[in-house]
């Protein structure tokens, strides 16, 4: 093989980029059906007919003009890499704002090839897309898909080699085109994409007017700027409103061309159910029900998966160890209260796993229907209660998925103040997907009064945490609601029993070598005499002011490595009678807020830098042992112990 | 043109120049004579600058060389450029012609009531189709809803109803781009699903939810065009978009 290809996918938020990439390269990342599941560059390989592909999988956007820093991720990527093929994948239910993007790829005059995709969910509609004279008035190859299901693939793997440099381009006018050819011939000589950079800056975009800076003379700087002034200056009003109804008609003429649709619009029970998900007298039940169901779901079905494979896998190894192993050290070090055995692997594949599993599965459900984002419409006036008016939303629902993502995604937002706010209330007391999973499961064993219980103290030190940093941070620019909403679709078993798996296999991969590891340390510090000291010097927090037995001490160390070790700690002492109803409460609220956990502190330091992530990070810690010591009081007082 | 035409004009202009320079119109606005003449079409003639004097529209300062509007002159200036933006979108809304011509026609003739009117008619709209503020009138202080507006906001759209979108008053560019991606643009339709919690539309096939603020800005025609879903293909008017920009000169 010579030489790689280089492959860029790009396309709208949402439209099935990741989905392609896996089917085209075999390999795995998470997709969901929502914005924003792709916020960094995946890259992966596949070899077709000889020739080996590099493709790079991409946040989507809707245009190249830059909004935030992930939409700049992308353009960057194509500026930098000036790839070999763009593969366009088009969502066709949204033909229109596709083609808004397209038109702008096309512009780079990059060889293109357009992945139709979901054409099995406009059919239904009674949409049908002339896909010839698509393909023959824009002069490149167009394939049908239906990613989610694999079609289309080997036909896309052939059109790759096919791509064409697209023959479709708009004309903007006299004025603009001169202006244009004006700016292309003032650009520094080694600056990519000429047409297109002009275009931008022309459309005054921020993040190109920095490059420029950095790369011209202050000479040449001065005269693009004279050169674009002269030109936006023939204009009255915005240039860009005259590009964009230029863009618009374009759009419109294509469309006219190649769709045709028929009147018979389905009622579908999806349709339905995304209505009573949004509106605020059936969401909220339909919230309140999902919350129980996965509650039930995630004690009772776990406590079975997980009785099954204590009697019928662990009991019968464990007592065969347990007959090999004659000395008492080394039972100890296997078998004993911090043993690698009973603490590690069996905190991580009994207690853990059987949980994690349940609860995915009914998260990735919700995450594949689309669920996700509609609950942005149900809480966006209370989260504008904290200061978080726009982007911010997003990002904060996607945090009871997983706070590191959710983390890196608050790059959409452009308000510093809403991004800091954001952050560190995604890390505080937002419990995330494995944390409500195994709170669930912890509260299980008390009560579900108790769940409530936590559920409540968790709501409120969030909103009160919000609304004090929006009080003391000052104000910046206000951001505007506009959060685009992905069709509610029927689960696809396949997709989602798959995606749980990855995430399960993610998890042992991640937390088994820590689990194994804490319980080395843990064991280490007991047989030294390490751990009953730090017992006894923290004594006074947890036993007077958190109200919490001596054992807690592990669970807290626990916290510092993982949090799914924490809780297999809390569930074992919670089994064995060592945490009453106040205290089981008490700890889990405090383990669900303690420190963020090493993941998402990355993230948090990536975002906002290092020092005001430990600002972050330090508050949190305090006020989680402040909290949950206030409420052992309160507990006390009305329940008294 | 004759000599009235004419005169407006150069009130229209020295507006225009105070927009430009300031962003905003000021009680009295202060210009140099030679820096009109440029931006004026055809220069300045004595003849109109003595009507203009003599018409207290305008003062010149002993030398000769700056230009002062007087509150009269400001009165009048906003009266032409309110009715000049205002025509703009009649035109460009419900004819969706090409809005130069006549909008600089229609400024020299309409009176103060029929551009309020206009105005209400079009649901006091913020900003001309190029993105420039449109002069407040009283109506709009009064914010008159009438019975005759045919345009209103999207926050009162009935729900469930269709409309198609007007304009949108848009307040930064950032803005622009992210509603055209989003296909939200004149000329579309979009269906209202839901006005609480939050604002959810249907526009092209997607659907997007956005703040009241954002809702407000966005203007719609009544529903008498749409009466429901299955007539809409058939009355959606094609939008054409002719124009590129207004032209100075």
């Amino acid at each position: 093989m010579d030489k790689v290809r280089k492959v860029l996918i790009l396309g709208l938020p949402n439209s099935g980029k990741t989905q392609i990439c896996n089917n085209l390269t075999g390999t795995y990342n998470l997709v969901a059906n929502y914005h924003h599941t792709t916020i960094d560059v995946n890259r992966a390989y596949y070899e077709h007919g000889g020739v080996l592909f590099e493709l790079y999988d991409v946040p989507g956007l809707y245009c190249l003009y830059a909004n935030s820093e992930e939409e700049l991720l992308v353009r960057n990527l194509i500026f930098s890499e000036e790839p070999d093929v763009l593969l366009f994948c088009l969502d066709a239910n949204l033909l229109k704002q596709s083609l808004m993007l397209g038109i702008e790829l096309m512009e780079l005059g990059i060889p293109i090839v357009i992945a139709l995709n979901a054409i099995d969910e406009t059919s239904k509609k009674g949409i049908w897309i002339d896909t010839a004279v698509l393909s023959s008035t824009l002069g490149v190859p167009v394939v049908e898909s239906i990613a989610i299901r694999g079609i289309g693939t080997r036909k896309l793997k052939n059109a790759i080699e096919k791509a064409r440099v697209p023959k479709a381009s708009i004309y903007y006018g006299d004025i603009v085109e001169a202006g244009v050819a004006k700016v292309v011939q003032e650009l520094p000589e080694d600056f990519p994409f000429k047409r297109k950079t002009a275009m931008l800056l022309l459309l005054n975009d921020r993040f190109l007017e920095k490059d420029l800076i950095s790369t011209c003379t202050t000479d040449q700087y001065s005269d693009i700027q004279k050169s674009i002034t002269a030109i936006t200056s023939q204009f009255v009003g915005s240039i860009g409103k005259a590009i964009y109804y230029k863009r618009s008609e374009w759009v419109d003429q294509l469309s006219e061309k190649i769709v045709k649709t028929q009147q018979f619009d389905q009622r579908s029970m999806a349709k339905t159910f995304a209505k009573m998900s949004r509106n605020i007298v059936t969401g909220i039940p339909i919230l309140g029900m999902i919350i129980l169901i996965t509650y039930f779901l995630v004690v009772k079905v776990a406590e079975k998966i997980t009785f099954i494979m204590e009697s019928y896998l662990w009991k019968p190894v464990i007592d065969k160890i347990s007959g090999f192993v004659t000395s008492p050290f080394w039972w100890d070090f296997l078998l004993g209260s911090h043993g690698v055995l009973s603490l590690g692997l069996g905190g991580a594949v009994l207690t853990v796993l059987p949980i994690l599993s349940v609860f995915f599965i009914v998260f990735n459900v919700l995450e594949d229907i689309g669920y996700v984002p509609n609950l942005t419409v149900l809480t966006r006036r209370f989260f504008s209660k904290v200061g978080l008016s726009g982007y911010s939303i997003m990002p904060i629902v996607l945090g009871f998925g997983c706070k590191t993502m959710a983390t890196f995604t608050t790059r959409t937002i452009s308000s510093d103040k809403e991004k800091y706010i954001a952050i560190f209330l995604i890390a505080f007391a937002l419990p995330c997907a494995p944390q409500i999973g195994l709170t669930m499961g912890m509260m299980g064993k008390v009560g579900f009064k108790a769940f409530m219980i936590v559920l409540a103290v968790l709501l409120f030190t969030e909103l009160t945490a919000g609304v004090l940093l929006n009080l003391i941070m000052k104000d910046d620019t206000k951001n505007t609601y506009l959060q685009a909403l992905p069709a509610i679709r029927i689960p696809n078993v396949f997709a989602v029993l798959k995606k749980t798996y990855y995430r399960l296999y993610m998890f042992l991969k991640e937390a088994l070598p820590i689990f194994l590891f804490s319980a080395v340390v843990l064991f280490t510090l007991e047989r030294t005499g390490l751990l009953e000291l730090t017992k006894r010097l923290l004594a006074p927090v947890i036993n007077n002011f958190l109200g919490l037995p001596n054992d807690m001490v592990d669970v807290l160390l626990l916290v510092l490595a993982r949090r799914e070790a924490a809780a297999a700690v809390i569930m074992d002492l919670i089994d064995k009678g060592r945490l009453n109803f106040n205290q089981a409460i008490v700890s889990v609220t405090l383990t669900t807020m303690f420190v963020p956990c090493f993941a998402n502190l990355g993230a948090i330091i990536k975002e906002i830098g290092f020092r005001r992530a430990m600002i972050a990070a330090f508050f949190i810690t305090t006020s989680s042992i402040l909290i949950a010591g206030a409420l052992n009081k309160i507990l006390l007082f009305f329940n008294h112990g | 043109m004759n000599n009235c035409t004419e005169a407006d004009e150069y009130l229209e202009s020295l507006w225009y120049i105070n927009e430009k320079s300031q962003g905003a119109v000021s009680d009295i606005c202060e210009h140099n004579v030679s820096r009109l003449s440029e931006d004026t079409r055809g220069g300045l003639s004595d003849e109109i600058i003595e009507k203009l004097v003599s018409e207290n529209f305008i003062e010149i300062d002993e030398a000769g060389k700056s230009i002062k509007l007087t509150p009269k002159g400001l009165e009048r200036a906003r009266h032409i450029v309110r009715a000049h933006r205002l025509a703009e979108r009649l035109l460009y809304d419900v004819m969706g012609k090409n809005i130069e011509d006549g909008a600089c026609e229609f400024e020299h003739i309409v009176t103060m009531e029929l551009v309020d009117s206009i105005c209400t008619l079009l649901g006091h709209p913020k900003e001309c189709p190029h993105g420039l503020p449109i002069p407040q009138g009283k109506c709009c202080e009064l914010s008159a809803k009438s019975v005759n507006s045919s345009v209103i906001h999207l926050d009162e759209l009935d729900i469930g109803k269709y409309a198609r979108i007007a304009y949108v008053n848009c307040p930064n560019d950032q803005l622009i781009h992210r509603l055209n991606g989003l296909s939200i643009r004149p000329g579309v339709t979009v269906k209202l699903h839901q006005s609480y919690p939050t604002f959810v539309i249907e526009c092209e096939g997607m659907h997007i939810a956005l703040d009241n603020e954002l809702a407000e800005n966005i203007c719609v025609w009544r529903e008498s065009e749409f009466i429901d879903g299955s007539k809409l293909v058939a009355k959606t008017k094609k939008r054409k978009f002719p124009f590129l920009g207004r032209l100075k000169k």
